[in-house]
């Protein structure tokens, strides 16, 4: 009988265990090779070959088709400079410069990863459109209500993501993740 | 007491193994993956433009509403695939996938130094055969071997305007993953 008791807790610590944790690494986003520089993170292990058992699950679930390390690396932002999440209630500007890249685009996507319904029908920003300052920096305006400048509008949600992708970036390539400068997200206006 | 803390430790080192076990198996079990989601496109062994990612018809998750994206599932199973494509003169990438979604080999223009791409894909088997008789016609083709039977190649084009779309839809349209060595 205690034979079976034990035998009954074991079980029961192995199953309490085993599948809530395999649940929360795989959808809640993988905690392995993660690369973050302030509200930015990215997982350039995920398009490799030898992408880790974590990111393939997290892909396999979500459908996504991760950017191969030969065409760049994608960032996603769902917090400010101050770790606040991102709402659509308030007005954001990005400020600084983004890593060496050919190309980037920034995106506005809802909390469940699907891209904002945006009256402006306008998607983002990419590199070569964007507005610059004269020493090369840009700010990008992200807010519900029209905005001068770079305008990047987002729907009247509680919480949004940002999303740069960096295409052809030496980044993929073995240059050092440990200086990223990333753009800050720094949070202008909130009622 | 003593024995029960054996028993104790033993359930959580049975749940690292049904954790790790779990994780493996996702792949394999995933209904909704991107190869799946890849069959309402059309057949298997060609290219198909993917529709314009837009909020709320976006064909796969978390694509680029900047590119234009074309994609094929094929099968090494009856032999080398051949890849061919042309792109406007902007930046474009290229991504082959195996049937889990892992990415196995990705390369954009400026790597590929030239503004088409041509490119076979073989089984080690394959290749080891293709060495004894290499045929001409691969001699400027990137040759990719690779251990896989089947997956999916992904063709990204940039589209910086609207007016760009037309082109790079019409160029991605005529890409091309069944032609002979």
């Amino acid at each position: 009988m205690r034979l079976l008791i034990d035998i009954a807790i074991a079980i029961a610590i192995a199953i309490l265990v085993g599948i809530p944790t395999a649940w929360l690494a795989v959808e809640r986003g993988n905690l392995f090779g993660a690369v973050t520089a302030g509200s930015w993170t990215a997982w350039p292990g995920a398009g490799s070959p030898e992408a880790d058992p974590y990111s393939l699950a997290m892909l396999a679930r979500t459908g996504e088709v991760p950017l191969g390390a030969g065409e760049g690396l994608s960032f996603t932002a769902d917090t400010d400079a101050d770790g606040m999440p991102l709402s659509g209630r308030c007005t954001y500007r990005l400020t600084g410069q983004t890593p060496a890249a050919r190309l980037w685009t920034l995106t506005a996507y809802d909390a469940g990863g699907r891209l904002m319904v945006s009256p402006a029908r306008r998607p983002g920003f990419h590199s070569r459109e964007i507005l610059r300052d004269p020493d090369g920096g840009f700010v990008v305006t992200v807010a519900a209500g029209v905005q001068p400048g770079n305008w990047l509008p987002v729907g009247l949600v509680d919480r949004f993501r940002l999303v740069l992708r960096l295409y052809d970036t030496p980044l993929t390539t073995g240059s050092s993740l440990a200086e990223l400068v990333m753009p800050r997200i720094g949070r202008a206006d909130c009622p | 007491m003593k024995r029960t803390l054996a028993f104790v430790l033993g359930g959580l080192l049975l749940g690292g193994v049904i954790h790790i076990a779990i994780v493996f198996m996702v792949p394999f079990y995933a209904s909704h993956d991107a190869w799946a989601q890849m069959r309402r496109f059309g057949n298997d062994g060609r290219f198909h433009v993917l529709p314009a990612p837009v909020a709320g018809a976006e064909p796969l998750a978390s694509l680029d509403p900047w590119m234009v994206h074309v994609v094929c599932r094929f099968s090494l199973a009856d032999g080398p695939v051949r890849v061919r494509a042309t792109f406007p003169d902007e930046f474009w990438s290229v991504a082959v996938f195996d049937r889990r979604g892992r990415n196995v080999y990705s390369l954009n223009d400026r790597s590929a130094e030239r503004s088409g791409l041509d490119m076979a894909i073989l089984t080690p088997l394959q290749m080891a055969q293709l060495r004894q008789d290499p045929p001409q016609s691969l001699e400027t083709a990137i040759v990719l071997e690779l251990p896989i039977v089947s997956g999916f190649v992904l063709l990204r084009a940039f589209v910086p305007d609207d007016s760009a779309t037309a082109l790079a839809t019409g160029l991605l349209a005529g890409a091309d993953c069944a032609a002979e060595l």
